[in-house]
């Protein structure tokens, strides 16, 4: 061989070799990942290097913490992991359909096809079944008030895959309204402004929305009040604390009064600060006994937080960044850099501020807040990797509302449109194509149905009769998908069933793409030193 | 060419060297319920009043000698990651209640056990958690109809009833010493009661471990016992006012790195002279101010305690910031940060500080009777470290308790009264359903059995027996009927008096079917190579061979 020649060490697979290396590695992929679908898939436990236990049913964070190896899994992996990035779900389903498609190729191939014929055919396949996702979507109208119902549908059903049910349901109401919440007409929505907090605390099912903010750290006085009604909010970025000059200064006394003399000059452009932070204070509660808060990005050190205690003022300090921009869109009001023009407007307003103690952690609840731009999803659990498992599943919700709003038309779920368009493909596509590139529409026909094939299978049901049942329906014009306890067809729209668009076309996508990349390798060529350990 | 192109198929070949994956019913379920059963056989001897201790030796060589399930769970370093889930939920017991962490993982190994059971006899472990959830559901639905007439009422602040609701779990860690510790616990959580009793903190409860004397010496103490002597000579004051200082007690400085200029002799000797002066003056203001306690968070100057002597002042050194942050609660004074004049606003009070020797050790003893109800310390007294610190974890499960009661007083009654009653009703209720689900509940039922089966077996008693007569007496509709383990017999237990705190139970049950739920969930383990570091759990150099 060439290569043998130029570097004698390299390790080369051609031909069907190297084919069938790829196959096997996506199919051993899919075999890991297939058990995850659906609402009935099981748990996986992944147990890290250092021992700690991480439960999940989601296929990204899955693949993330596998470290797998092998190069070919690896390429499956990453377009597992960019589906998530663009559309937030869907990643378990992109490996499932790699798989199959590289299994029903497998089959034509060792009859002696060539690869290229078979890409040819996913192509036009790809491109009618995108078409068709066109048409079989279902439009939804979004306009200003967005449809609660149909957006938690389709939370519903992406929570339901990563979550028990009766939490699954809890979350949905919960991510639906956060969305919403966050939602300004005519602006992309920013899903950072909701904040994602968690407590060891109580159960899972304790779970809830807070329209306003947590923030994880408490005030460090203890004279300050632990719970305070009709707050000013001062958001700020100053610091309240001594900072050492830069230049390398030193003082110089002779007696103990100029050294006392020294200290107080050191402390007093703080203490003006202070000042008049304390003067505003004094200025908005004249008269009544609304209270202040400020919420500090920078330090305050101890004096300092003792005269604000002092003047009644609860202080926090090092706030996150991030929730200087929240308490903003929450509160109202504007984040100041300095204390020198402090005017009443750049004040933001909650009903309630109050600290959570527990054990040793502190959190500050803002709440009751008047226009929220901003809300906190407050995730409870008695561990962490409960808590874990609750954290990716609402990303994932948020992910899957915010996709709704954006593509304004959701997909009938649960099998229903995989087993549409393979039928589409199958009855009316593939007569128009011409020659050999038929078999690779019907190869990517029969991949899509792995999604209802293995929702089958998870729930105990049998694959072949579920999938004769499905087809019947939708060859008789009824477009159904999967009832997991029955094993009956039903009708997803009556259910509530509902995908995103947008994941589903970013699969049809991404999906032949990889598969195509992944049958034309015709070589796999390993060279370098580093690439295998010393033996 | 060789592992390049032989890629053995499936999971294994793709993931990094050292990873493990189990999968399937044989490799992952069964084996996680092994491990589970293997934890909680451990803890169940444990369980109840006439459990068994355990000595656990942990990585830092230290000897704990415990029946707290708490304890022994966090001091064995579990490795196996399903038997770690259990452990986490009792960690979560014990933070939320302090108490029932044995329950939590005692039971959660029995369901599992059961669990086994119905897998080896063909049922899907979906199956077996949707049975479970129901069945925790209804336990709860059930556990509500047991509650003890008339038990939500409850005077807080009448030690009667809080022994009452205190004994079960004091007695289940000390067993036979409740009658002397239930009283002081209960006096020690009253006194720092305050009015809202919700808000009632733990922390303010306060343990001292002095070694010596005995468990009839324990005491209590309303204020702080501090376990230093006092800084200067004066050793004892009476109704003093107190100032807090939280930085040192000692000349000011500045932040920024200050030099003494001195061109003279004069001015060497004038410096030092007013160095004098200064400190003298903070002092004398301090002393004006009416305090004859200083206390210092930080360092206390030589010269500063010079003229603290001078001016009849006590002196004590507090460097935790916590313990300082106590003492203030406890006299109700405020932590100035500079040393100079107080206002009289920020002065606390103190009935009495005296230094004693206790047992060999100097302790001071703050005391504050009138109206400073913040904190209050139990002094425990014991012969060794050991039973001073299973001491402390009874005070601490009694104190938790007392907690607990605070947000809700209702009780069931205990000496597995309550279990049988549970275990009756839910088996009735396994009839009713149709679906396969039915075993599943049927044996959650069964597993309420294990708690009267291991407090008997404990107690060296004939469980068998002791179970069918549980049965036989609630069926005929004594509903309050549980073991009495002295007498080995069946008792009421209004007669005996035993009664569980209702939340301590739910939150026990609920963290354990969790958890049990959880196990049975997981179909599939991947475990990545253990992370690198210096190996832990090597054979501590042959116990018996030295």
């Amino acid at each position: 061989m060439s290569i043998r020649v130029l570097n004698p060490n390299a390790e080369v697979l051609n031909k069907s070799a190297a084919l069938h290396m790829n196959i096997n590695a996506a199919k051993g992929l899919q075999d890991v990942l297939k058990t995850n679908l659906g609402p009935t898939g099981t748990i996986k436990m992944l147990v890290g290097g250092a021992g700690d236990i991480k439960l999940t049913k989601d296929g990204n964070t899955l693949l993330k913490e596998m470290q797998i190896q092998n190069p070919t899994a690896i390429m499956i992996a990453r377009t597992a992991v960019a589906q998530d990035d663009t559309s937030g779900d869907g990643t378990t389903t992109t490996v499932l359909f790699i798989g199959e498609l590289m299994k029903q190729s497998e089959r034509y191939i060792d009859e002696g096809m060539h690869p290229r014929v078979l890409v040819d055919g996913f192509e036009i396949a790809k491109r009618a079944v995108l078409q068709f996702l066109e048409k079989f979507k279902t439009p939804v109208v979004i306009g200003n008030e967005p449809d609660k119902e149909i957006l938690k549908m389709v939370a519903r059903t992406t929570l339901r895959t990563k979550l028990y049910e009766s939490l699954a349901d809890q979350l949905t109401d919960i991510v639906a309204n956060a969305v919403i919440c966050i939602r300004k007409p005519e602006e992309p929505i920013d899903l950072f402004m909701v904040e994602i907090m968690h407590m060891r605390h109580k159960f899972d099912v304790d779970t809830q929305l807070i329209e306003g903010l947590v923030l994880d750290h408490g005030s460090r006085h203890p004279d300050m009040k632990r719970r305070a009604e009709n707050c000013h909010i001062l958001t700020c970025n100053v610091s309240l604390e001594y900072e050492k000059s830069e230049i390398n200064a030193g003082f110089f006394y002779s007696s103990a009064e100029q050294r006392e003399a020294m200290v107080a000059a050191e402390r007093r452009s703080v203490d003006e600060r202070v000042q008049k932070i304390i003067d505003l204070k004094n200025k908005v509660c004249a008269g009544n006994d609304n209270n202040f808060v400020i919420i500090n990005q920078k330090g305050i050190d101890p004096p300092s937080l003792d005269l604000l205690a002092r003047a009644g003022i609860i202080a926090l300090r090092r706030a996150k960044r991030r929730n200087m921009e929240r308490l903003v869109l929450a509160c109202g009001g504007e984040a100041v850099n300095s204390v020198d023009d402090l005017t009443e407007d750049s004040l933001g307003w909650a009903g309630l501020v109050y600290e959570h103690v527990l054990g040793e952690d502190k959190y500050t609840f803002v709440e009751n807040v008047k226009h929220p731009h901003s809300c906190t999803i407050l995730i409870k659990g008695p561990n962490d990797h409960t808590i874990a498992q609750i954290k990716d599943a609402v990303r994932d919700g948020l992910r899957a509302v915010k996709n709704t709003i954006e593509d304004e038309s959701v997909v009938l779920g649960a099998g229903a449109f995989e087993v549409a368009a393979r039928q589409y493909l199958v009855n009316d596509v593939k007569k128009t194509v011409q020659g050999r590139a038929q078999l690779g529409v019907q190869a990517f026909a029969d991949a899509l149905l792995i999604v209802p094939k293995t929702l089958a299978e998870n729930s105990g049901l049998d694959t072949q009769d579920v999938i004769i049942s499905l087809t019947g329906e939708h060859d008789n014009g009824n477009v159904v998908g999967l009832n997991q306890h029955t094993g009956e067809a039903i009708d997803p729209q009556m259910e509530g069933i509902f995908d995103n668009y947008s994941v589903k076309r970013q699969i049809i996508n991404s999906g032949p793409v990889i598969a195509s990349q992944l049958l034309l390798v015709d070589e796999a060529i390993r060279a370098g030193r580093n690439m295998r350990k010393p033996t | 060419m060789v592992g390049f192109s032989m890629q053995p198929y499936g999971i294994q070949s793709m993931l990094k060297e050292g990873h493990r994956h189990l999968s399937g019913l044989d490799e992952a379920v069964l084996k996680n319920i092994e491990a589970c059963k293997q934890l909680s056989q451990i803890t169940r001897t444990s369980y109840g009043p006439n459990g068994m201790n355990k000595m656990v030796i942990n990585h830092l060589d230290k000897l704990f000698v415990t029946n707290d399930a708490g304890t022994i769970v966090n001091e064995l370093e579990v490795q196996h990651p399903a038997a770690k889930l259990l452990v986490l939920a009792a960690k979560a017991q014990q933070e939320e209640i302090g108490d029932g962490a044995n329950l939590t993982i005692s039971f959660a190994g029995e369901l599992l056990q059961g669990a086994e059971e119905l897998i080896r006899m063909g049922i899907h472990p979906s199956e077996i958690v949707t049975g479970y959830t129901k069945a925790i559901n209804k336990t709860i639905e059930l556990l509500e109809e047991l509650l003890e007439e008339g038990s939500e009422n409850m005077d807080v602040r009448n030690k009667d009833e809080v022994i009452l609701r205190m004994r079960s779990a004091v007695a289940s860690k000390q067993f036979g010493l409740e009658d002397i510790l239930c009283p002081l616990i209960a006096e020690g959580c009253i006194q720092v009661c305050p009015k809202n009793p919700a808000n009632f903190n733990v922390d303010n409860v306060r343990v001292a471990k002095l070694l010596g004397g005995g468990l009839l010496n324990c005491s209590i103490v309303q204020g702080m016992v501090l376990k230093s002597d006092a800084v200067g000579t004066i050793k004892k004051t009476e109704k003093a006012k107190v100032a807090v200082f939280v930085s040192g007690v000692d000349t000011t400085a500045t932040e920024t790195k200050g030099t003494v200029l001195i061109h003279s002799a004069e001015q060497l000797e004038n410096y030092a002279k007013t160095e004098e002066a200064k400190v003298e003056e903070l002092i004398k203001a301090v002393a004006e101010s009416g305090a004859k306690v200083i206390v210092s968070g930080g360092s206390v100057g030589e010269m500063a305690l010079h003229f603290c002597e001078r001016y009849k002042l006590m002196v004590l050194k507090i460097s935790s910031k916590f313990e300082l942050r106590r003492f203030c609660r406890t006299t109700g004074a405020v932590a100035m940060l500079k040393l100079g004049q107080p206002n009289p606003d920020d002065l606390g009070h103190v009935d009495s500080v005296s230094v004693e020797e206790i047992g060999g050790a100097r302790v001071t003893v703050v005391r504050n009777e009138e109206g400073g109800n913040s904190v209050s310390t139990v002094v425990l007294r014991g012969s060794t470290d050991s039973i001073l610190d299973d001491l402390e974890r009874a005070v601490d499960d009694g104190v938790n308790t007392y907690k607990a009661m605070c947000r809700d007083s209702r009780f069931v009654p205990g000496a597995a009264a309550t279990e049988i009653e549970l275990a009756r009703r839910l088996k009735e209720f396994s009839f009713k359903e149709t679906g396969l689900d039915q075993y599943a509940i049927a044996k959650f039922a069964e597993s309420f059995e294990m708690i009267p089966n291991t407090l008997a077996e404990n107690a060296g008693l004939n469980a068998m027996e002791i179970i069918s007569s549980l049965y036989a007496e609630h069926a005929s509709g004594n509903t309050k009927v549980g073991i009495d383990l002295e007498e080995g017999a069946c008792k009421d237990v209004s007669i005996m008096n035993i009664w569980d705190l209702y939340v301590t139970k739910l939150f026990a049950l609920k963290f354990a079917a969790d958890a049990a739920c959880t196990v049975l969930r997981v179909d599939q383990i991947i475990m990545a190579k253990p992370a690198g570091g210096p190996r832990r759990g090597q054979q501590p150099a042959g116990m018996d061979e030295d």
